[in-house]
């Protein structure tokens, strides 16, 4: 393993912060692959998962240096500020690095974190960036897959997760890493997992282990494995989404990840000050549940669940 | 006339109200055009509540000279404005990287969906923003290549100090001027002034531009005033961007809304645990200082100004 600073950011009154990359397996080798882990200070989960790869790849490489075939580098974050001070995005100017690629050398700090963060990872044949969801959701890890890079599909696969969902591009996609790695040929990939600001480990082990297998299957790794997932196919097309009619205290009744029937109460909402029942969700129809909304008030509206239908999903 | 036009519940006893004030003349007399004047999209601009507040109470006192729909939107972003909080509190998500929205989507999306609901079928609208906390700016409009032709001689009308044509970036798709004059709402950009501060002169200033613009647009019946010409940038003239190439406190020398000349002192960026200069920073161009920070702290990589360069022919 060699481990290297690829870049720092100085401040005024703070040590530079430091962008670290663990690399295994000789410079150049292929098939190569870069996992690059959270822009955002408050996701655990992606932090431990970067951190536990960094010490699987050590500790299997030292016991057998052909262990590793291919290249693989390792990104466990690009941004240690946030994550020392319990924020999100960057702390001075809450500016998110991840809509600032394929960033800007000249440009604003988060711009240039971009840039340099890009220019060291955008020449390997497979890309991974682990991510939270950014929104106030709990959801089942899967791998989503950005229009562009639809035809990735099968390396998804690989993964063994049990659902890829290929998101419609928005603008703001444009000014993704994902999107990015992709227009420069890499296949690209997002593992989204968890919940922001806490380690769910079951979670967070499900993607790791994923992510091995995903190395295995390619041949970046010499390691035995169990297959996963046969990967379910879901678009937006696929995933109802469950809201709320009232507002105050949510009260979940279910898990993320679990198979729901029609008519099963999902979740019930109470008035904040007098305790009244206000709203029991119901499952309209038969699926699982994909993602949940994450904390205890809810506002009306609220996206609540949101289920995949069990009929939809496409197989292989 | 105080209309609502979104209102969801809140957890605990309140609700999310939009509000906007609509002025209108006597239905015979309508000549059916219509402006929209929004502000407070980013909770932590203020210059243009007193815009509003001007605008609103000409109307309130000449609602004789109105000859068309004049609706005042003051607070996009209630919580925001109320919290010094830039983007939408709770989700931090900033509104105006959510445009068109849908009512599908999670909360702010919900709101830029009401906003664009609300404002369709305007003839024209009129967006504030004050920058940000970071810079002080010179009263501009800002307005992309692909709209100039249509759009500039409209904010000429206004008298503003500054026009920026600027390139078109597929980010900015999910603005709300970029929605609006998708839906065919001839809209503008205005930025003065600075975040969580209102800076009176560029408040009447503006006031007096957008009444000029009702005015020669036959939406209220009131005598031009005489409007200065806008520097306007074209593709003569350049715009130069100036960033800090290091950490520290930026110390500025000059005001903005000043002419420098090449290789004029702009500020230092100093160490004050060292009480050493870091950098000095001078102007590049001859030009136009239409930006200048504000906040004194800064990274590498933070905008320290802009400076619209003198056209080749002024310089011939």
């Amino acid at each position: 393993m060699r481990e290297e600073i690829l870049f720092e950011i100085t401040s005024l009154s703070r040590e530079p912060m430091r962008v670290k990359a663990f690399k295994f397996g000789k410079k150049d080798a292929t098939p190569s692959c870069v996992i690059v882990g959270p822009m955002t200070g408050d996701a655990i989960d992606q932090l431990w998962i970067a951190s536990r790869m960094v010490r699987f790849l050590r500790q299997k490489e030292l016991e057998n240096p052909s262990f590793i075939l291919g290249e693989i580098v390792v990104v466990p974050t690009a941004n240690t500020y946030s994550f020392n001070m319990g924020k999100s995005f960057w702390p001075l100017d809450n500016t998110d690095i991840d809509v600032m690629f394929p960033g800007y050398e000249k440009g604003e700090t988060t711009q240039r974190i971009a840039a340099r963060l890009f220019e060291k990872t955008n020449n390997f044949d497979f890309a991974i960036l682990l991510e939270a969801r950014k929104d106030h959701a709990e959801c089942k890890p899967y791998v989503s897959l950005l229009a562009n890079g639809a035809e990735d599909v099968d390396d998804a696969r690989a993964f063994g997760l049990d659902f890829i969902h290929i998101k419609d591009e928005s603008p703001i996609d444009t000014v993704s890493i994902n999107y990015n790695w992709k227009i420069w040929n890499a296949k690209s990939f997002s593992i989204i997992s968890g919940k922001k600001g806490e380690l769910r480990k079951n979670d967070a082990n499900k993607v790791f282990d994923a992510i091995v297998r995903f190395l295995s299957k390619h041949k970046i790794i010499d390691f035995p494995i169990f297959e996963g997932s046969i990967g379910n196919v879901v678009t937006y097309d696929n995933i109802e989404i469950i809201k709320s009619s009232a507002a105050g205290l949510f009260d979940t009744l279910v898990h993320v990840g679990d198979r729901v029937v029609h008519g099963q109460p999902l979740a019930r909402i109470y008035n904040t000050l007098d305790g009244t029942l206000m709203q029991t969700i119901i499952a309209p129809f038969e699926g699982i549940i994909s993602c949940a909304y994450d904390y205890p008030l809810i506002f009306q509206n609220a996206i609540a669940f949101r289920i995949i239908r069990l009929e939809d999903t496409q197989l292989p | 006339m105080i209309e609502e036009f979104f209102n969801v519940k809140l957890p605990v006893d309140e609700h999310l109200i939009l509000k906007r004030n609509r002025f209108l003349t006597p239905l015979q007399e309508l000549n059916g055009k219509r402006i929209s004047i929004i502000t407070g999209i980013h909770g932590d601009e203020i210059e243009g509540q007193y815009v509003c507040y001007l605008l609103a109470k000409w109307l309130n006192e000449n609602p004789d000279k109105i000859k068309g729909i004049i609706d005042i939107y003051p607070s996009m972003n209630p919580m925001g404005i109320d919290s010094i909080t830039r983007g939408f509190p709770f989700y931090n998500v900033d509104i105006n990287r959510t445009f068109p929205g849908k009512t599908s989507e999670f909360l702010p999306g919900q709101v830029a969906n009401a906003i664009v609901e609300a404002i369709k079928g305007s003839d024209y609208a009129i967006d504030i923003h004050s920058s940000n906390i970071f810079l002080r700016e010179l009263p501009q409009v800002r307005i992309s290549k692909s709209n100039a032709k249509e759009l500039v001689p409209l904010a000429q009308k206004m008298g503003i100090d500054f026009i920026w044509v600027h390139d078109a970036v597929t980010v900015l798709e999910s603005t709300f001027s970029h929605t609006m004059n998708t839906l065919g709402t001839k809209t503008l950009v205005v930025e003065m002034g600075v975040g969580m501060r209102i800076t009176k002169e560029y408040g009447e200033n503006l006031t007096e531009g957008i009444l000029n613009l009702m005015a020669q647009l036959d939406i209220i019946d009131r005598p031009l005033s005489l409007s200065k010409p806008s520097f306007v940038s074209t593709i003569n003239a350049e715009v130069h961007f100036i960033n800090s190439p290091c950490s520290g406190v930026f110390i500025p020398t000059l005001e903005h809304n000043v002419t420098v000349a090449q290789g004029e002192k702009l500020g230092d960026i100093i160490d004050p645990l060292l009480g050493e200069i870091k950098a000095t920073l001078l102007s590049p161009c001859d030009g136009l200082l239409f930006t200048i920070r504000e906040y004194p702290v800064v990274y590498e990589g933070s905008l320290i100004a802009r400076i619209l360069e003198d056209t080749k022919e002024e310089k011939a």
